[in-house]
């Protein structure tokens, strides 16, 4: 041991790891079959299945067997819209500003929270692509060449951005999570055979791991992580602003744009926490997703909780300020109102229960973590259930106020995007190497806990002596 | 430069390089054009080629050959008739009539199919108003479940017979001396009476049992006691300045409520500020009416205690005018304060005042009369010149008739216009006594409970298919007239009867029968009334044309002679029981007459906003603090009516059982609750089979055999679960106030319980800049505040990032703008207007379940508010529509443009570019956009997913869509939709001004709500045009804007409601 060891630094991998037991540890898991990820595959799987039927049915039957109704408009569908691209703010926030900020714990969840985004997105994009009321007409969003005049898509309209924000995010998102991926799939191929080493040859594009493809590999991937940064912050900001150019009294705020991002970026890091904690219990990757990534990410989740709790609060504050009696209205509606529970859950998660991790001790508990984590996202769903529903529920005009609660379609769709989900992210787990070999054996000499760390500093100590 | 361009010559081919002249050629003409011809042997297809291409036609063919389209033929007339211009409407004088209901219309036909109903404005009964069950009667010719022709009846089933057959069996079990009864509801057509004396002549021992529905049978005979005229006076509300009304729902439902609104709203508008003046209006009810809503006052007095409230206002006036007062027992302590008000304001407008009372007690009916001739108000308010002739019925007529039903000395009886066995108050006794009678025959064209009974079932034509005439008021006549050929195998009863009488004045030979008998009846009895005319023809073409023949009477003087102390003893005595119900008759489906009619099914109660349902109406009570909850022994039920649930009530009424969901409603009076009449069906058209509660065997029977429409008889057995309620506003209010719990400080529920977590009252913060509300004495302050606000509101609108003002002068100052002006005291609250526009623009009806699950489509709703004391609120209506914002935030926010703003200020929807992904509803701070959930109208791609109404898919069938008006887009599943301010008539209007070279005029547009509201509470026009009547509605100073200060600049204005309270009676 040549190089000074600092003993502060917590190593990032455990248990003495060589290069060898990285690729073994990371790569196997890609190689077997086990019954239990068969099972979870195939619950998944009829999940997505009774989704689909519900969808299919939601097609047939119309909207109208949905309970959304003339006063609200929206309901399960943009919520869990706003929900799912919410959790999709976490992969790409990991892996391009952390990567710009040079944060070397990012390294262990990076993939899967990238994965994560993809599938995320895709069960988002799914709710505004169906809650059309023909959506067999959703090509009319495009603004292709046509012979209606030529008759274009509506720049004003907040979904159009959408539209656009999303398809661009899913796009470099994509990218970025498959360039990262090469690296790994090249690993994979050296150790197949067969047709799975043709198909793995296929989607690692010839990667031979010189020196010129690395050079390559870096800088593209600073370039995607730069285009990436302003995407986390631009997507939210734009789905924020479906509610914050509106009329209505609690939907026509300024604030939304910061507190959306924040938000997202909240049950994003929270979604993270839920996978990984069952992802690295189960591929046994203990070593690689340590306590430090997991206390990393709950720091965050703190940090974000307090913002959007902030954001709440001075919504409130505004709300009184402004002295207009619609906006007073709506929040005394989101308080005291018909959807008060649901006032209360989105306070209780987001904003009580997060405080917890301000204790050591319990920021580092991985059975805290993963309950917090989903708190953490029923908390989120909740504030969006708020925003759009309670919102809509009671505007200006009282004779026209009504309520909302889901019928057993919009509820399977709801359950069909978790099928999609996991289905998707058991795929994943099963073809490709769930924590990226190359990126943690690039940080393996500096985090290492044969390096770093107090164990590594009195070694070093015992061996100068 | 020759060189030059030589050293860097490049070339495209050998030509280039040696530059012959045939290259020269060619580069001089540019353009060539080779004949393709000359190419034609090299393109030329070979074998292989064209076997392909027949191959790939063959099976592209059979593909698509096998999608079954199917061929709609469209024939085209041989020799068209000239009054039928395809794209062209024709309009037909007519008149709506349903036994005592009457009203003056005009039918738009287009290609021969009666598609709308709009109001004859040359009557002077109607004025050119409608009601929505007039709206409503296209719809019911359209109706599947009519009775395909004649028939027989065996245990309640309809086997189609002919005519003949019919003819024959009748004719042949009716002998000379036969013993016949004729039961009708009021038979208003002077013409049919004639019919009907034919009828006695062949069979002198025919009897005419007339009773109404909903009888008027105690105000027939005290005016027959008191003035010797068996009529309904003929009222002038317009002139009145003080009006009392005991449960009179005239502007409702009471003997002609078209006539009587237009008169009332004439006395309430404001038109100058500074001079107003309006009509004080007093009701003396239990339950809400429609009429109670829209009054200043509302005096609680329980059903049974009415008697003892006019033996009050009696007393009162008496000792006035110095007359011997009656005794009486003593009516509630804060009714006694309010009929002593009354009766100041009433003395002091002697002559200029009206008393009304609608309940059926003779003696109630007599003081009433004496009240007004104390009053002085005959030949002043009320008149004998032209008398309605609207109800005629007489209840102890039907009862007689039952007797002798049972006694066995009826041998036949026809049911013309009726149907008691659903309507009278003992129908199971009439069924009962019914059966015993040999022959029995009803003209019925739908199945009812009567026809359920009957041998023969001898179905009349519809309104529309008909000739006639009417006398709705003695000496105001209007003429029907057929505006299709009759749909079904079906004969007008006039037409049946004469033919049964063997009359010689019919002639059979002739292709319309009682067309002509109708026309000689006119010749001889109409014709010599007049002389305008010189020759009959031209008599009976203005006639038909004008659709009304009006002879206006000279004033009778009458005395009133009626024997008040008599009468005293004949009034209502107050029961002692705990809880009494009162029996109320709807807007729109009257007594089960129009259950039929899936249009005025779901169009809600004015009051309680119910749709497809009769709830028990009951009151709330106020615990003081912040919350609210059922009077007495409902107290804990509807907790949860905002989620949309009611819960039931089972009832028992004078040992009848019965389960029924409740409302809650202010002004119900503590004590009391309400039922409406009218549903509970049995048999009937599918739309009106088991719904609701029949509330008609809870009715009884008075000592003169009157019905009476309360019971007194009333228990509640407890709760029976929860009931999806259908209604389309809960009971957010404007304000109601109450005493706090402990102290005689006034608050204001709905801001004290705006904080209560769950259990408090779901009311709203009330200074909201819906409704604009004065009384009429602090008229001038309110207008200055308003016009404050207004100011303070604009400041806001000018703080944009766009020049509103500049868009105004460069798109909306030219050309036309459409604006609307609603005034909201002219407003009543009637629904004519609702169902006008559902008629007009193919608005469906979803039926029950969606209206609970808020799906209705209803593109003009009138919204309804409380507001002052929670026990015994003011009510204000809104029709509420889409605003057509200039500023419009549904429009910005559309990603594909489908709603867009028209040059001439029209938020319009393109339904083929709608994707449906419901923004624009959201946005709407309104709320008047309606989405298309499901295949309503049966226009989508998917054969089998049509919505059902109360077990039908109505609009699956190609009659019901005969209904459809041609102008309008049906709208498919998935599409929004709004009022688009009647755009086809705009463009109708703007055509007709062009064709005939002139500008455009107000009477070239107006909406169907415009032309349906009996009050002209709405004005339409041409906001840019300085002469427009909406230009001029727009100048007074009550008018405001809903929502101005959020800037979305609607083209819609209010005007502010007034109400001419006495400020002490709060």
């Amino acid at each position: 041991m040549s190089q000074p060891v600092s003993p502060i630094r917590e190593p990032l991998i455990t248990g003495h790891k060589t290069y060898h037991d990285i690729t073994e540890d990371l790569v196997s898991p890609t190689e077997k079959t086990t019954v239990s990820w068969a099972l979870a595959t195939m619950a998944a799987a009829l999940m997505l299945g009774y989704g689909v039927f519900c969808l299919i049915w939601t097609f047939w039957v119309g909207i109208g067997s949905w309970n959304v109704n003339r006063t609200i408009g929206w309901g399960y569908d943009i919520t869990n819209f706003v929900w799912w691209i919410g959790i999709g703010h976490a992969g790409t926030l990991i892996s391009a500003i952390l990567l710009l900020f040079r944060q070397k714990w990012r390294t262990g969840v990076n993939r899967a929270a990238e994965a994560m985004t993809i599938f995320a997105v895709m069960c988002a994009g799914l709710f505004p692509a169906t809650h059309t009321g023909r959506p067999w007409f959703d090509f009319f969003m495009f603004p292709y060449p046509n012979t209606r005049g030529p008759l274009w898509v509506n720049f004003n309209s907040p979904l159009l951005w959408d539209l656009f924000a999303i398809s661009t995010y899913f796009t470099v998102s994509l990218l970025f999570w498959y360039t990262g991926l090469v690296p790994d799939l090249a690993t994979v191929r050296d150790r197949a055979k067969g047709l799975r080493r043709k198909i793995y040859a296929f989607f690692a594009m010839g990667w031979t791991g010189s020196a010129k493809h690395w050079q390559r590999f870096e800088s593209l991937s600073l370039i995607l992580a730069g285009l990436a940064t302003p995407l986390v912050l631009s997507v939210h900001t734009i789905v924020s602003y479906d509610f914050a150019t509106s009329v209505l009294p609690g939907w026509h705020t300024t604030i939304f744009p910061p507190y959306f991002v924040a938000g997202a970026i909240f049950s994003g890091f929270a979604m993270v926490q839920t996978l990984m904690t069952i992802t690295r219990k189960l591929l046994k990757l203990e070593d690689y997703i340590t306590i430090a990534h997991i206390e990393s990410m709950n720091k965050v989740i703190l940090l974000t909780g307090w913002i959007v709790g902030t954001a709440y609060l001075t919504e409130l504050f505004i709300a009184w300020y402004s002295g207009y009696i619609y906006e007073m209205f709506a929040f005394y509606n989101r308080v005291f109102g018909p959807y008060y529970w649901a006032y209360i859950g989105m306070m209780g998660c987001n904003v009580l229960s997060p405080n917890i991790f301000w204790v050591k001790k319990f920021r580092r508990n991985v059975t805290i973590t993963f309950f917090m984590s989903i708190f953490v996202n029923i908390g989120m769903w909740f504030e969006r259930f708020v925003i759009i529903v309670t919102t809509l529920a009671r505007d200006y005009l009282p004779s026209s106020w009504s309520y909302y609660w889901p019928s057993w379609v919009e509820i399977g769709i709801y359950l069909g995007t978790f099928g999609l989900f996991f289905t998707l992210y058991l795929i994943f787990v099963k073809v490709a190497p769930v924590v990226a070999v190359a990126e943690v054996k690039a940080i393996l000499k500096t985090a290492g806990d044969q390096y770093v760390g107090v164990e590594a500093a009195k070694k070093a100590e015992a061996t100068a002596h | 430069m020759e060189n030059k361009t030589k050293k860097n010559h490049t070339w495209i081919g050998v030509d280039q390089l040696n530059k012959g002249a045939e290259f020269q050629e060619a580069v001089e003409r540019e353009f060539q054009d080779v004949p393709l011809a000359d190419n034609v042997e090299k393109l030329a297809t070979n074998r292989r080629d064209f076997l392909k291409y027949l191959g790939f036609s063959l099976g592209a063919a059979t593909v698509a050959a096998s999608c079954d389209i199917p061929v709609k033929r469209a024939i085209p007339y041989v020799v068209k008739p000239d009054e039928i211009v395809p794209g062209v409407a024709t309009y037909y004088a007519s008149s709506f009539v349903n036994g005592g209901d009457y009203c003056a219309v005009l039918v738009k036909t287009r290609e021969g199919r009666p598609i709308k109903i709009e109001g004859n404005s040359l009557s002077s009964v109607t004025g050119g108003g409608t009601s929505a069950r007039a709206q409503a009667v296209v719809l019911s010719l359209y109706d599947t479940n009519r009775f395909p022709g004649p028939g027989k009846m065996e245990n309640g089933r309809f086997t189609q017979t002919s005519w003949a057959e019919v003819d024959k069996a009748v004719k042949g079990s009716l002998s000379a001396n036969s013993r016949v009864a004729i039961l009708t509801s009021t038979v208003l057509s002077p013409t049919a009476k004639k019919v009907l004396e034919e009828f006695k002549a062949a069979y002198p021992d025919t009897k005419v049992v007339t009773y109404d529905p909903v009888s008027a049978s105690a105000l027939l005979q005290a005016n027959e006691e008191c003035f010797g005229q068996r009529v309904v006076p003929n009222y002038r509300f317009d002139r009145a300045d003080v009006i009392v009304s005991f449960a009179a729902d005239f502007l409702g439902t009471w003997i002609s409520p078209v006539e009587y609104a237009r008169q009332y709203a004439a006395n309430r508008k404001i038109e100058d500020v500074h001079k107003a003046k309006m009509s004080r209006h007093y009701q003396v009810e239990a339950a809400m009416t429609l009429t109670g809503s829209n009054a200043d006052h509302r005096v609680l007095v329980k059903p049974s205690e009415q008697g003892a409230a006019i033996a009050a206002l009696y007393n009162e006036i008496a000792r006035k005018a110095g007359k011997p007062t009656v005794s009486a027992p003593r009516v509630n302590d804060k009714a006694a304060a309010l009929l002593k008000q009354a009766a100041e304001d009433l003395w002091a407008n002697r002559g200029k005042s009206l008393v009304v009372c609608g309940t059926n007690n003779k003696g109630e009916q007599v003081l009433v009369n004496a009240i007004n001739d104390m009053l002085g108000n005959y030949g002043q308010t009320i008149s004998f010149a032209n008398p309605s002739l609207q109800r005629q019925g007489n209840d102890p007529d039907v009862q007689q008739l039952i007797k002798d039903m049972n006694s066995g000395s009826v041998d036949a009886v026809f049911v013309w216009g009726a149907n008691p066995a659903y309507e009278l108050p003992n129908a199971e006794a009439f069924a009962e006594a019914f059966k015993k009678v040999k022959l029995k025959v009803s003209f019925s064209g739908m199945p009812n409970e009567t026809t359920a009974l009957c041998d023969y079932v001898a179905p009349t034509h519809h309104l529309l298919e008909s000739w006639g005439d009417a006398e709705p008021k003695r000496g105001m006549y209007s003429l029907i007239q057929p505006t299709i050929a009759p749909l079904f195998d079906t004969r007008q009863a006039e037409e049946t009867l004469l033919r049964w009488a063997e009359s010689p004045n019919l002639n059979i030979e002739a292709e319309q029968p009682y067309y002509e008998y109708l026309k000689a009846a006119w010749e001889r009895d109409m014709f010599p009334r007049q002389t305008k005319y010189a020759t009959f023809q031209n008599f009976w073409d203005m006639s038909l044309h004008d659709g009304v023949f009006e002879l206006e009477e000279q004033e009778p003087s009458v005395a009133f002679a009626g024997d008040v102390q008599a009468a005293a003893a004949k009034i209502t005595k107050p029961a002692n029981s705990e809880l009494e119900i009162q029996f109320v008759e709807t807007v729109h489906i009257g007594n089960g007459q129009y259950t039929d009619n899936p249009w005025l099914m779901e169009m809600p109660d004015p009051i309680n906003r119910c749709v497809w349902d009769n709830y028990l109406m009951v009151p709330v009570v106020f615990d003081g603090h912040r919350h609210f909850d059922c009077d007495g022994p409902f107290a804990g039920f509807n907790q949860e009516e905002f989620y949309g649930y009611a819960d039931q009530a089972e009832i028992e009424i004078a040992g009848r059982k019965a389960v029924v969901p409740v409302v809650r409603q202010f002004g119900q009076m503590r004590g009391t609750v309400g039922l409406a009449l009218g549903y509970g069906r049995t048999v009937a058209g599918k739309a009106g089979v088991n719904v609701g509660v029949n509330a008609n065997p809870w009715l009884t029977i008075d000592a003169d055999g009157n019905t009476q429409y309360f019971n007194t008889d009333v228990k509640v057995l407890g709760k029976a679960g929860k009931y999806e309620m259908a209604s389309v506003q809960y009971h957010h209010t404007m304000g109601v106030t109450g005493k706090l719990e402990g102290s005689d400080e006034v608050i204001n529920v709905d801001e004290q319980a705006v904080t209560t977590i769950k259990e408090g009252y779901q009311g709203a913060l009330v200074d909201r800049t819906i409704i604009r509300r004065a009384n009429l004495p602090e008229l001038d302050k309110f207008v200055e505040e308003l016009k404050e606000e207004r100011r303070e509101a604009e400041h806001l609108n000018q703080q944009t990032l766009y020049p509103y003002e500049e868009y105004k002068e460069k798109y909306y100052s030219q050309g036309h703008h459409w604006g609307m002006h609603i005034d909201l005291n002219a407003c009543i609250g009637c629904g004519a207007c609702e169902v006008a526009c559902m008629a007009e623009n193919n608005v469906p009806v979803v039926g029950k379940y969606e209206v609970f699950r808020h799906h209705e489509m209803t593109w003009l709703r009138i919204d309804r508010y409380f507001y002052g004391d929670y026990e015994n609120p003011n009510v204000v209506y809104q029709p509420m529509m889409c605003q057509h914002c200039d500023n419009a935030p549904c429009e910005n926010v559309c990603p594909v443009s489908a709603t867009n703003h028209s040059s001439e200020g029209l938020n319009q929807m393109a339904y083929n570019r709608c994707i449906g992904t419901r923004y624009c509803a959201n946005n709407c701070p309104y709320k008047v956009r309606r989405f298309n959930w499901l295949d309503y109208t049966t226009a989508d791609l998917f054969p089998i997913n049509e919505n059902e109404v109360n077990g039908e898919a109505i609009y699956a069938d190609n009659l019901v869509r005969m209904v459809l008006n041609p102008d309008v887009t049906v709208r498919e599943r998935g599409v929004m939709e709004k009022c688009s301010f009647c755009v086809q008539r705009i463009q109708e209007g703007k055509l007709t001004a062009k064709r005939e070279g002139r500008k455009l005029e107000d009477h070239d547009v107006k909406t169907a709500c415009q032309t349906a509201c009996p009050t002209g509470a709405i004005t339409f026009g041409d906001t840019n045009n300085e002469k427009s009547a909406v230009r001029k509605q727009y100048e007074s100073e009550l008018n405001y804007i809903v929502l101005e200060e959020i800037g979305v600049r609607p083209s819609v204005q209010y005007k502010a409601r007034v109400t001419n309270k006495v400020e002490e009676l709060g």
